[in-house]
């Protein structure tokens, strides 16, 4: 076990290396989110109507929770991007030759995956705070958000580390994001879903990241999260479980 | 025995006749539909972005904005029309530049046709591209229960005022594709250019519900007047002021850019 911690760190310091040599990645990941949030704030806000939630100060309030997982879904892109050159050029053959725990390369990716997203995440709140994002909410509550965004964050980085093991082009990785970027739209991230017709209202009100955000906006809140705080518990564990073996299974066949 | 004479290249009459030219606009117009047809990932802007901008902001955005999917369509089918067309002349100054760096070029300059052709047969072709982007969104809309009170008038109207609108911003995109070093560094100065120039209009909400701030750009942004034009002939049939504005920026973005292109496009020929 120790060595397996062990190796993985010194894995993660080479994976933090190639970030700090390239701090732009950070940079890309937090810029279209954040891009999105001023969009939304100061361009859609004034127009969308979210019963409690007025001005734009308040609608940077209401939004933040899904441009948090939108930046998630773009920090993890890269994840697999990173995991994909890996494999491409070869770096796990030269590692399996070595005394190093197997699973370390891939904890490795977790790891370095969970930090820089948590850079980027920093980075869109300080900007939500300058444009008007404000929160009551206690302690406990922040430490509640924050163990849900890294749950999160955790669960898609294994599933990205699928497309970063079995894609067999450059393309094929970046396409597995879209989905990703896609789902917080279609969600009660930016607007109500009372506010939605019938079908797409069905679909918006059970797909993952609605109880993930309402959780995330009613910790902040300081209201009743309902059953959503346990529905988005689900739903973040039962994706890291099964990533998890689909991602096991695909590195043993890479590796055998 | 027959004798080879071969003709002094200098002989040569360097002039093409309009008829000549004309034939070879098409010519090269014919030229990049092939490509087209070859390449469909090429006609993704056009094809899937209308209509999953449209589902999007009118099923997802529509009843927080306008109280209902129904009551937004007239506000947003217009501007999802502009801004489609608008983004889709973008992929003309990256085409070009793209030919320009696989030799392409250097080839037509070896051929007896009018230096012009090359550059203003894509741009022919390209009204399809707008034509297709403009049918489906408006198709799309009607599927959706949109009713344009302009009536077909308004409608046709709309469309063609949108295509020559896209057709005239083509030109300050031609124009790119021949000063900038690579395609992708086109396409990164087009999206610079585009992206604030859409988004921050009223295509997707009215300007009223925006900050004072953000309203004034919004006012004097060419978009806004687009979008305006084609809302009041689709929703009203009415030729209005915003109408004439948006002619006049088209024929004035045409007076400059046109010049601009085919003097830069000389220059690297």
């Amino acid at each position: 076990m120790s060595t397996v911690i062990h190796d993985s760190a010194t894995l993660t310091k080479r994976s933090l290396r190639h970030i700090r040599r390239s701090p732009d990645t950070i940079v890309t990941t937090a810029i279209t989110p954040i891009a999105m949030m001023l969009l939304f704030v100061y361009v859609l806000g004034g127009a969308i109507r979210t019963g409690d939630h007025n001005g734009t100060g308040a609608y940077a309030t209401y939004v933040l929770p899904g441009i948090l997982l939108m930046t998630i879904a773009s920090g993890v892109a890269y994840t697999a991007y990173r995991m994909f050159m890996d494999v491409s050029t070869g770096i796990i053959e030269r590692f399996q030759s070595m005394p190093i725990a197997r699973s370390a390369f891939l904890w490795s990716h977790v790891v370095t995956s969970v930090v820089a997203n948590v850079v980027s995440l920093v980075l869109v709140v300080l900007v939500a705070l300058v444009i008007g994002f404000r929160s009551g909410a206690g302690i406990f509550a922040w430490i509640g958000v924050a163990g849900i965004v890294l749950l999160f964050t955790l669960s898609l980085t294994w599933l990205a580390l699928v497309p970063g093991l079995t894609a067999t082009s450059a393309d094929g990785v970046s396409g597995f994001s879209y989905p990703l970027i896609f789902l917080p739209f279609v969600s009660s991230a930016f607007v109500p879903t009372a506010t939605m017709p019938g079908p797409v209202r069905w679909f918006a009100e059970h797909q993952p990241v609605t109880p993930v955000v309402n959780t995330i906006r009613g910790l902040w809140a300081q209201t009743s999260v309902g059953n959503d705080w346990w529905i988005a518990l689900l739903w973040c564990l039962g994706l890291l479980v099964v990533s998890y073996v689909a991602v096991m299974r695909a590195y043993r066949r890479r590796v055998s | 025995m027959s004798t080879l004479t071969l003709t002094d290249p200098r002989d040569l009459s360097r002039h093409v006749s309009l008829r000549h030219t004309f034939s070879q606009i098409l010519s090269m117009a014919g030229r990049s539909l092939i490509k087209m047809r070859r390449n469909p990932e090429q006609l993704f802007d056009v094809v899937f972005q209308p209509i999953l901008f449209t589902l999007m902001f009118a099923y997802v955005f529509g009843g927080a904005i306008s109280g209902s999917t129904h009551r937004y369509l007239p506000l947003i089918i217009p501007g999802i029309l502009a801004q489609t067309v608008l983004t889709a002349c973008m992929a003309t100054g990256t085409q070009l530049r793209e030919d320009m760096d696989k030799g392409v070029f250097d080839r037509f300059k070896s051929l007896p046709i009018s230096r012009l052709a090359p550059l203003a047969g894509p741009m022919v072709a390209d009204l399809v591209r707008y034509t297709i982007a403009v049918t489906l969104t408006i198709l799309m809309g009607l599927v959706m229960g949109y009713r344009p009170h302009g009536g077909v008038g308004g409608v046709v109207g709309a469309g063609l005022l949108l295509i020559f609108a896209g057709w005239s911003l083509a030109w300050a995109f031609t124009w790119l594709g021949t000063i900038a070093k690579s395609a992708r560094a086109v396409q990164g100065y087009s999206m610079m250019v585009m992206f604030p120039l859409t988004f921050l209009s009223n295509a997707y909400v009215p300007t009223t519900s925006m900050p004072t701030w953000l309203q004034d750009f919004v006012k004097v942004n060419p978009v806004s007047h687009i979008v305006s034009a084609a809302r009041d002939l689709m929703n009203q049939g009415a030729v209005t002021a915003e109408v004439g504005w948006a002619l006049v920026g088209c024929v004035a973005v045409i007076a400059i850019f046109a010049p601009l292109s085919l003097v830069s496009y000389r220059r690297k020929i």
